[in-house]
Formats: structure tokens, sequence, C-alpha cells
């Protein structure tokens, strides 16, 4: 990935949150965006439309053992 | 004559009901194993001493007097820092929290305290339930009784270390990614995350609402099943509480596991797994196998998917929920969880509803690559050998970020599924550490994974086994 996540994420944290970055901790945490960002780009197209999440609730009611 | 200090829930509840050890034996004997060892462990927030002899006394009382015991009566026990109780501090091991004194008891103190229990007291834990080691700024760090320079596995550190240090028969843990089945894992005890829901949550202190669980840290999977008969089930104070019936799950553990399926999943859970831990691992499932097990290796493309979105939710929640003390105070947390929670006030609104509407069809999706044919999945507990407290303190070196999140890589997926899942001890690493085994079943079928988690410890010691302090 061309840009770097991290001035960018840490100048939309205070425009948004109002939060400042606290430690060298903070800056490391940011320098993983790049990988999650290649991670979703790599499930882009997998949501569908009606999908809610709701949707985990009543999965969890019908993926039950048929006798538990 | 037995140390009372070592037996387990159901050895100290049976003991009791049979008048072969008084409550107040069986606490005396916690707190001198307390008193002896905690110097060096570091469990132990608050020792509720006089209230836990009390109680006893209480018990013992209402047995001379021939009242009808519950199922945990005499057990003493006590409970990560995170579980409210009117007017007790809970500090959530936290410096936000040190002086919080909440006005409501949690359901789920409140239902041990009806089945007997003994609660003497809070443990240590990571600071708000948010790092997957045990380390903590405020409290000092909790360390591994089986080598105090390791980590005991977080968040619910002081419930693993307490366990099998043997200070008390159980705790109650909590579980977001993990933090219920790592210090299990880590510490050489048993653990239990129930289905999303199983457990109330009314009265614990929040961290990501979508994953948190409550549950057991035990010697034995027979323990960790008497206390989810006990704490499980719908409660009218937490509105997402699941209405599902709760079966008894001690009595379905047979020791049976004939026309038993083990499915377990080629992908995820062993990139980069360290041998030792695979050697053990596998191991395990010979046992299983000789118990009248099948073992399948499976593939499971969904768990890339899954591993991308869980890294979201709780990180987003977390951040959400703690929004104003990040603004207000962020010099009052430790170093590693101010930088965790600044992260998540990046990461875009679409990215969490993504990762929260895919949740459902991803489990469905799961179930169908793990489940079909199959009744239980199986993974090791942790990639990698425990680590050192040293090498994944974020707040003496942020080079060790990538090692301390590293913990618990194998867990989080089955949080974000949703699904019940037990860790067991099954082996020691080259150092003396101990390696742990993930059972996971269905939704609800807690007790699928608890009578397999029975049968393993039927045919083998690691959990019985005492580390010397």
């Amino acid at each position: 990935m061309a840009t770097d996540p991290v001035p960018l994420s840490m100048e939309a944290i205070r425009l948004w949150s109002g939060v400042e970055c606290p430690s060298p901790a903070g800056k490391r945490g940011l320098e993983d965006f790049a990988a999650l960002i290649t991670e979703f780009e790599a499930v882009r197209g997998t949501l569908v439309f009606e999908d809610e999440p709701s949707t985990f609730e009543a999965a969890l009611r019908a993926e039950q053992e048929p006798e538990a | 004559m037995t140390d009372l200090a070592t037996l387990s829930v159901t050895e100290a509840a049976d003991a009791f009901a049979k008048g072969e050890a008084t409550a107040e034996a069986l606490v005396r004997a916690s707190l001198a194993r307390i008193d002896a060892h905690d110097g060096k462990v570091n469990a132990v927030i608050r020792l509720d001493r006089e209230a836990a002899l009390e109680a006893a006394a209480a018990q013992d009382k209402a047995r001379a007097g021939g009242v009808r015991l519950g199922a945990l009566a005499g057990v003493p026990m006590m409970h990560k820092d995170m579980y409210y109780r009117a007017g007790k501090v809970s500090s959530c091991g936290s410096k936000i929290r040190k002086g919080f004194r909440p006005t409501v008891t949690a359901t789920v103190l409140r239902k041990l305290d009806a089945a007997g229990a003994i609660d003497m007291g809070t443990l240590n834990m990571a600071e708000f339930a948010q790092n997957p080691t045990g380390h903590n700024a405020h409290f000092g760090d909790c360390r591994n009784p089986w080598n105090l320079a390791y980590c005991t596995g977080g968040s619910s550190s002081g419930s693993g270390a307490g366990v099998a240090a043997r200070f008390f028969a159980a705790a109650l843990g909590s579980d977001t990614g993990g933090s219920i089945r790592l210090p299990a894992g880590i510490c050489g005890v048993t653990g239990i995350k129930g289905t999303q829901t199983r457990v109330s949550r009314a009265g614990v202190m929040p961290l990501s609402f979508s994953m948190d669980n409550v549950g057991p840290l035990t010697r034995t999977a027979r323990d960790a099943a008497r206390i989810m008969t006990v704490i499980a089930g719908q409660d009218p104070l937490d509105a997402t509480s699941a209405p599902e019936a709760v079966p008894d799950y001690e009595a379905a553990l047979t020791g049976d596991l004939r026309g038993i399926s083990l499915a377990v999943p080629r992908e995820w859970f062993f990139d980069g797994a360290d041998e030792v831990v695979v050697k053990g691992f596998e191991s395990a499932l010979e046992v299983l196998k000789a118990r009248g097990a099948k073992v399948d290796y499976v593939s499971c493309p969904s768990l890339r998917a899954i591993g991308t979105y869980v890294s979201v939710v709780s990180r987003v929640e977390g951040a959400t929920i703690h929004a104003n003390w990040m603004r207000e105070h962020p010099g009052d947390y430790a170093i590693h969880l101010s930088g965790r929670l600044f992260g998540g006030y990046a990461i875009p609104g679409h990215y969490y509803v993504e990762a929260l509407s895919r949740r459902g069809p991803l489990l469905r999706q799961f179930c169908k690559e793990a489940f079909a044919g199959h009744q239980i999945v199986a993974t090791p507990t942790l990639r990698m050998r425990v680590p050192t407290l040293a090498e994944t303190d974020i707040d003496a070196d942020t080079a060790n970020w990538a090692r301390h999140m590293a913990v618990s890589a194998n867990t989080r997926p089955f949080n974000y599924l949703g699904i019940p899942t037990v860790s067991v001890p099954c082996g020691f690493d080259d150092r003396g550490l101990p390696i742990g085994m993930q059972l996971s079943a269905r939704p609800f079928a807690e007790g699928r994974a608890l009578q397999a988690a029975d049968a393993y410890q039927r045919d083998t010691d690691w959990h019985a086994r005492v580390p010397v302090l």
C-alpha cells in the first residue's frame, strides 16, 4: 500500500473523536492498519446486500446440534 | 491427610456434603495456600478473609441444621475483579476504577451465592480485560505458577494462575478474545467460554458487547460442567441472554466418545505454530481416538475472513466505551492499553458493520465446513510456546507489540463465531510450561465440548499436576 496509514489515521482520530495519540504504542498499533486494509480488500464483494448483524443470532439458533 | 486446597470443585462439594470436610476447613486451607504463595504469584487483588470465614460458618451451620445444600456448597472461589458486588470495590484491574463501588450485584455472583459457593474476594486481571498476556501496570503483573518469569495468559490472569496454584477450586473469568481459554491453556487448567449469550453479563464490566462471555476456570471439565449448570441461562437483567434451556451438563459426562467425530481445521490454527505445541496437540488427539473418537483434518476456507473480521469488532466496541477516559486522562491507562484502544477510533464504521453483518453467514459457512459429520472441532489453544512476561511487555518496548498480539491468534476466531469452546491442558513444552487444546462444539452444545474434555481428562493427568511454588 502506497500511502502510510499512520499520520492519516492520527489526524482522522483527532478530527472525529478528539483523542490524541497517547504514546509510541498508539502509533505502533496504527502500523498494523496497512495489513488490515489489505485483508479487507481480500474479502470485498462477499457482503450480501441483505446481510445485517441480526443474522448472527438467527445463525446461532439454526446451527445447533439437532439433539442439543 | 489430603490438603483440602488441592480438591477440585466437585471433590470439595462432595466432601462438604458428606460431612468429610467443613466449609471453614476448606476456606482455611485456601487462605493458607494464598498466604504462603501469593506473594510470588500476585493473583489476588482483594482477599475478603473474614467475610469468607463467616460465609463458611453459615454453610456449616446450615448443613448441621439439615438445610438442603446447593451444588457448590462449601466450595471456595474467587473471581476476576470485574464482577460487580454491590458496595464492594470492583477495580476492573485499572487505576481509573480503583475506587469504583457498584450498586448492583452481578447475576452470576448471585447464582453462585445461591448454589453455596464461598466468594473469598477478587483477582488480578488485565486492565479492563484487554490483554492476552496478564500484564498489569497498576496491580503488578500476575505470574505463571509453573515458572514465575512467564506469562499467565490474560485477561483472566489471576483466575488461571490462582486455580493452577491451588489457591481456590475455581474462578470466574471473562472471554472476549480468549481471556478464559488463554490463562487456562497457559496455566494448565480448564476453562470454558460458552455460546455467545449463554451466560448473563448483567453486572459484569463490559468490553465488547458483541463478544463478551462469562465462564469459569477450573481444574477439571467436570468442575466446569457443574459451574456452567449453575450460571448459564436466561436472565431478565440481560436482554441479550439466550432463552435456550440449560441441561445438567455434568450428567452428560459419560467418558464415551464412540460415535463422536472431531474435525481439525487445516487453516489458520497451525500457521507458524511451534513444533512442540503441534506435537502435544497431536498426542492429545491420539488419546481421544483411543476413547473411541474419529479424527479428520478438514478444510475451512472461511477462517481467513473470520480472522479479518474478528480483529475489528472488539477494538471498535472497546474504543467506543473508553472514549471519554481516552480524551480526558489517557495517561491513567497502561501504555499497551491506551495504544491498543487508540487504533479503534480509526477503523471505519463500514468495516465494523461489515464485520458484524458477515458474522451470521460466516458462522453458517464454518459449521458447514467443520461440523458436517463432526461434533467437535479441535485446535491448539496457542500456536506458540508460552512466552515470558519480558518478551511480551509492550510498556517496556513497543518492539514486543507483534509477539504480544499474536498470543490470542487461535482463541479469537471462536469469539467471532460465538460457539462454545473449552480449553484443557494437554502437556508441557520443552521449557516446562503448559500446552492447551481447544474443543469447540456447535452453538448451545456446551455439553458436547465438555463431554470430550472430560473424556480426555479420564485418560490423562495434565490437569491434576501441581506446580511447585
